[in-house]
C-alpha cells in the first residue's frame, strides 16, 4: 500500500530538502563504508554573500587517510601535512603522518556559477559505523569569508545549524 | 575569671558605652571608602520567569552590595507560604537551602534583605517547575500603621534633634542669660529621648515585615540592633541626653550643648539614604553640617521667640547676635542641602517623575516661604525690633510662629524620605547590567549586558577555556533571540575591546523577558565552540 508511495515521499523529501542542499557546501556522497576508499566531492553552489569564491580549505577529519586532492585549472593546489593523532594501520603497514589540510586557492569563483572540488582518501577501519565524519570548510572569497564547520552537539539537530560542516555516514563495510 | 570579667565590665559599662560613642564617631568620620550603595538584586538562580525540569536544592541570590537576609518566604503555588530558614552567605550572594522537593506550579520566592545602608530592601522571583501556573497571590501590602508610626516618631527624632539640642544650644550661646523657651526645649528633647528607641523597634518591625503588635519580640529588635539606623540612635540618644544636661547645669550648657549640636550632626550622618551615596565622605559630612545648621537656625527660633513676646530684657541682644550669626550658617545649609539634592536627585525631571523627587519638592516649596518670612524677619523686622519698636517685635513674635510651623512642616516632609528610595539608588538599580555565566568542557564565558533592561544596550564577553584558563578566540559572535515573542535572531561580531574582554556596541535590546543567548567563539580556523544560555532582561 505504502510502496506506492514511496517516490512521492522521495519527492517531497527532495522538495523539502534540496534548498537547504543548494545553499550549503555539502559533499556529493553522502554515505561511504569504512575500511575503504573514499573520493570526496565538495559541492561549492555560490559565494559568500554575493562575492566570489578566491579559496576553499578543507581540514581532514582525523580517519581519513592517505588524502589525495585533484588538481584544478586555474586554482594553485597546497596541502598541509602533519602527524595523524593515531596511527592507522593502512595495506599492512603504520601510518603516522599525511595529509591535514586541503587548500585550493588564487581561483576566481563567482557567486552566479558553480564548481566542484575533489579529493580522495582512505576511510580507517577503526572509525565508528553509523556516525558522521565532519569535514569542516573555509570559503574565502577574497577579504570576506564564510566557514562551514559547525558540529552538531549532542542532542542537536543538524537542521538546526546556520553554518554545517559537510558531512558522510560512516557505514560498515559489506 | 567568667564572673571577674562581668563585673569589671560592669563597672567600666559607662567608660565602654563612651569609647563606643566614640569608636563610632571616628567610624563615620573615616567612612570606609567602600561603595556603600542601596543594594540592588542583580541575579537569581533560578532566574526570575525561569521553567526548571527539578526541584531545585537551593536557590540563590545575588546583590550588588553585601546584606544580610531578614526574611525568606517561598509561596507554593497553593498559596501556602514556606518560610525558609536556612541560608548562608557567599560574598554579595545568598544562598538558601530548599527544604523540600516542591510541586508542580509557578512559585514566588519573596526576599527582605537589609543592605548596608540600613534600609530593609525587599522583593520576589517568579519561577516554575515542569510548567507555569497561576502566580500565587503574595502581594507585599503596605502597613500603614506602622509607617504612620515610624513617620510620627521620625518627626519627634526631628524635633528632639532640631528644636531640642538646637534649641538647648541657642539657650546656652545666644540667649545670653535668658531662660526664655527652656519649658519648649526640655519637652522637644523629651519627645526626640522618647521617639529615639521607639523608631529603633519600628525598623526592626518594618524589616522584618511585621506588624506593631510585634513591638516587644526580642527578635524584632535584634533585627534593629542589626541594621546601621543604630548609629543614628545610639548617638541620637547621646546628644539628646547631653542636651537636657546643657539644660539642666547652664554653667557646663556651653561644652555641653556644643557637644549635643555636633551629635546631631554626626547621628544623622550615620545613617539613612544620603550617607549611603558616593563619595561617602563628602556625603556625610554634608549631611553633618546640614543637620547641624537646620538645629542651629531652628532651635533658636522658640526661645527667640518667647523671649521676644515677653519683651525679655536680653531679648533684644539675643536677637542681635541670633541675626549676626544666622547668615553664615543659612550659607553652608544651603549649600549643603542643594549638593544633598543634587546627588540624591540626579537629573531634574526626578523632581517630578519619583515619589523622592516629589518629596523634595515639596521641601523646597516649603522652604521658599520659609526662606521668605526670615528674609523678612532678618531684614524688615529686626532693625526695629532691635530698637525696641513694640509693633515691630509682635510682627516679629508671630512671623517667628510661622517660621516654626513651616518647619514642623519641613520635618515631617523630610521624614517621608524613610520610605522613599533616591533617585540616585533608582537609577543604579536599573543600570545594573544583566549578567550570565556559561559553562561547558570546551569553553566558559562571562556574558554581561549593560544596563541591564530594555534599549541600548552594551555586550561584555569574558571567554576562559573549560579548565579557567586563556582562550584566545579569533573571533566572537553575539546572537541573541526570543522566539516565544518571534524575535529571530539578532547577530553581532564582537570586538576586542583591548582589556582582555570582547565588547559588543550599539546593540538594542527591544523587548524584556527571558532572551535566548549563543555566543559562537572561532577557537581556531576550523573549530568554532557554541555556548547556548539564556539571559534575563528588565522591563
Amino acid at each position: 500500500m505504502l510502496a506506492g508511495f514511496r517516490p512521492l515521499f522521495a519527492a517531497g523529501f527532495l522538495l523539502a530538502g534540496a534548498p537547504a542542499a543548494f545553499a550549503h557546501v555539502t559533499l556529493e556522497t553522502g554515505e561511504a563504508a569504512i575500511g575503504s576508499s573514499y573520493k570526496a566531492v565538495l559541492r561549492v553552489p555560490h559565494g559568500c554573500e554575493g562575492k566570489a569564491t578566491t579559496a576553499i580549505r578543507v581540514k581532514m577529519p582525523e580517519g581519513f587517510i592517505a588524502v589525495k586532492p585533484m588538481p584544478k585549472p586555474g586554482w594553485k593546489l597546497e596541502t598541509v601535512r602533519g602527524k595523524y593523532a593515531a596511527p592507522y594501520q593502512l595495506w599492512g603497514e603504520t601510518v603516522t603522518e599525511g595529509v591535514l589540510e586541503v587548500k585550493w586557492s588564487g581561483g576566481d569563483l563567482p557567486d552566479e556559477f558553480y564548481d566542484e572540488f575533489v579529493m580522495r582518501g582512505q576511510l580507517s577501519a577503526d572509525l565508528p559505523a553509523g556516525e558522521k565524519l565532519y569535514f569542516p570548510v573555509v570559503q574565502e572569497c577574497g577579504e570576506a569569508a564564510e566557514r562551514w564547520i559547525e558540529i552538531p552537539q549532542a542532542g542537536e539537530s543538524e537542521d538546526s545549524l546556520e553554518k554545517p560542516a559537510p558531512a558522510i555516514t560512516l557505514r560498515r563495510k559489506k | 575569671m567568667m564572673s571577674a570579667c562581668e563585673s569589671r565590665s560592669r563597672e567600666t559599662g559607662g567608660l565602654r558605652w563612651l569609647a563606643r560613642l566614640l569608636a563610632v564617631a571616628l567610624v563615620i568620620c573615616v567612612a570606609p571608602a567602600a561603595a556603600f550603595a542601596h543594594a540592588a538584586l542583580i541575579a537569581t538562580d533560578p532566574a526570575d520567569g525561569a521553567v526548571l525540569a527539578q526541584s531545585p536544592a537551593r536557590f540563590s541570590l545575588t546583590f550588588s552590595e553585601p546584606v544580610s537576609p531578614l526574611v525568606l518566604n517561598l509561596v507554593r503555588p497553593d498559596g501556602t507560604v514556606l518560610p525558609l530558614t536556612a541560608f548562608h552567605l557567599d560574598d554579595h550572594t545568598v544562598v538558601v537551602d530548599n527544604p523540600a522537593p516542591l510541586a508542580r506550579g509557578t512559585h514566588v520566592l519573596s526576599w527582605r534583605v537589609v543592605s548596608a545602608d540600613g534600609h530593609p530592601v525587599a522583593g520576589s522571583i517568579l519561577f516554575s517547575l515542569g510548567a507555569p501556573s497561576a502566580a500565587p497571590a503574595a502581594t507585599e501590602s503596605v502597613d500603614w500603621n506602622l509607617r504612620a508610626a515610624i513617620w510620627l516618631a521620625r518627626v519627634a527624632l526631628y524635633a528632639g534633634l532640631f528644636l531640642g539640642i538646637g534649641g538647648a544650644f541657642a539657650l546656652s550661646f545666644l540667649a545670653g542669660g535668658g531662660r526664655d523657651g527652656k519649658r519648649f526645649v526640655a519637652t522637644a528633647l523629651l519627645a526626640g529621648l522618647a521617639a529615639a528607641p521607639l523608631s529603633l523597634g519600628l525598623q526592626g518591625l518594618d524589616a522584618l515585615g511585621a506588624p506593631l503588635t510585634h513591638i516587644l519580640t526580642p527578635a524584632i529588635w535584634r533585627a534593629a540592633l542589626e541594621t546601621t539606623f543604630r548609629f543614628t540612635i545610639w548617638i541620637a540618644l547621646a546628644a539628646l541626653l547631653l542636651g537636657l544636661l546643657a539644660l539642666m547645669l547652664p554653667r557646663a550648657g556651653k561644652v555641653l550643648s556644643l557637644a549635643a549640636l555636633l551629635g546631631t550632626g554626626l547621628a544623622l550622618a550615620a545613617s539613612g539614604h544620603a550617607g549611603a551615596a558616593d563619595p561617602q565622605w563628602l556625603m556625610r559630612s554634608m549631611v553633618f553640617l546640614h543637620g547641624i545648621g537646620i538645629a542651629f537656625w531652628c532651635g533658636a527660633l522658640a526661645p527667640l521667640g518667647l523671649a521676644l513676646k515677653r519683651r525679655a530684657p536680653g531679648a533684644t541682644a539675643f536677637l542681635r547676635r541670633f541675626s549676626f550669626s544666622i547668615l553664615p550658617v543659612v550659607a553652608i545649609l544651603v549649600i549643603a542641602g542643594v549638593v544633598l539634592a543634587i546627588v540624591q536627585v540626579g537629573t531634574p525631571s526626578a523632581l517630578l517623575t519619583t515619589a523622592y523627587g516629589n518629596l523634595l519638592s515639596a521641601k523646597l516649596v516649603l522652604l521658599a516661604g520659609l526662606f521668605s518670612l526670615a528674609a523678612l524677619n532678618r531684614w524688615k523686622l529686626t532693625a526695629p525690633a532691635e530698637a525696641s519698636h513694640a509693633g515691630s517685635s509682635r510682627n516679629l513674635v508671630r512671623s517667628i510662629g510661622v517660621e516654626i510651623f513651616l518647619v514642623l512642616a519641613v520635618f515631617g516632609v523630610a521624614a517621608g524620605w524613610r520610605f522613599t528610595p533616591p533617585p540616585r539608588a533608582l537609577a543604579l538599580a536599573a543600570a545594573q547590567p544583566a549578567a550570565i555565566h556559561i559553562h561547558t568542557a570546551k569553553a566558559m564565558a562571562d556574558l554581561s549586558l549593560a544596563p541591564g533592561h530594555t534599549g541600548p544596550v552594551t555586550a561584555s564577553i569574558m571567554l576562559m577555556t573549560g579548565d579557567f584558563g586563556p582562550l584566545d578566540a579569533k573571533a566572537v559572535t553575539l546572537v541573541l533571540s526570543k522566539p516565544d515573542s518571534g524575535i529571530e535572531a539578532i547577530r553581532r561580531e564582537a570586538h576586542k575591546a583591548g582589556d582582555g574582554t570582547w565588547r559588543v556596541d550599539g546593540l538594542v535590546v527591544p523587548l524584556a523577558g527571558r532572551w535566548m543567548v549563543r555566543l559562537d567563539i572561532l577557537v581556531s580556523d576550523f573549530d568554532m565552540v557554541t555556548l547556548k544560555d539564556a539571559i534575563a532582561i528588565r522591563p
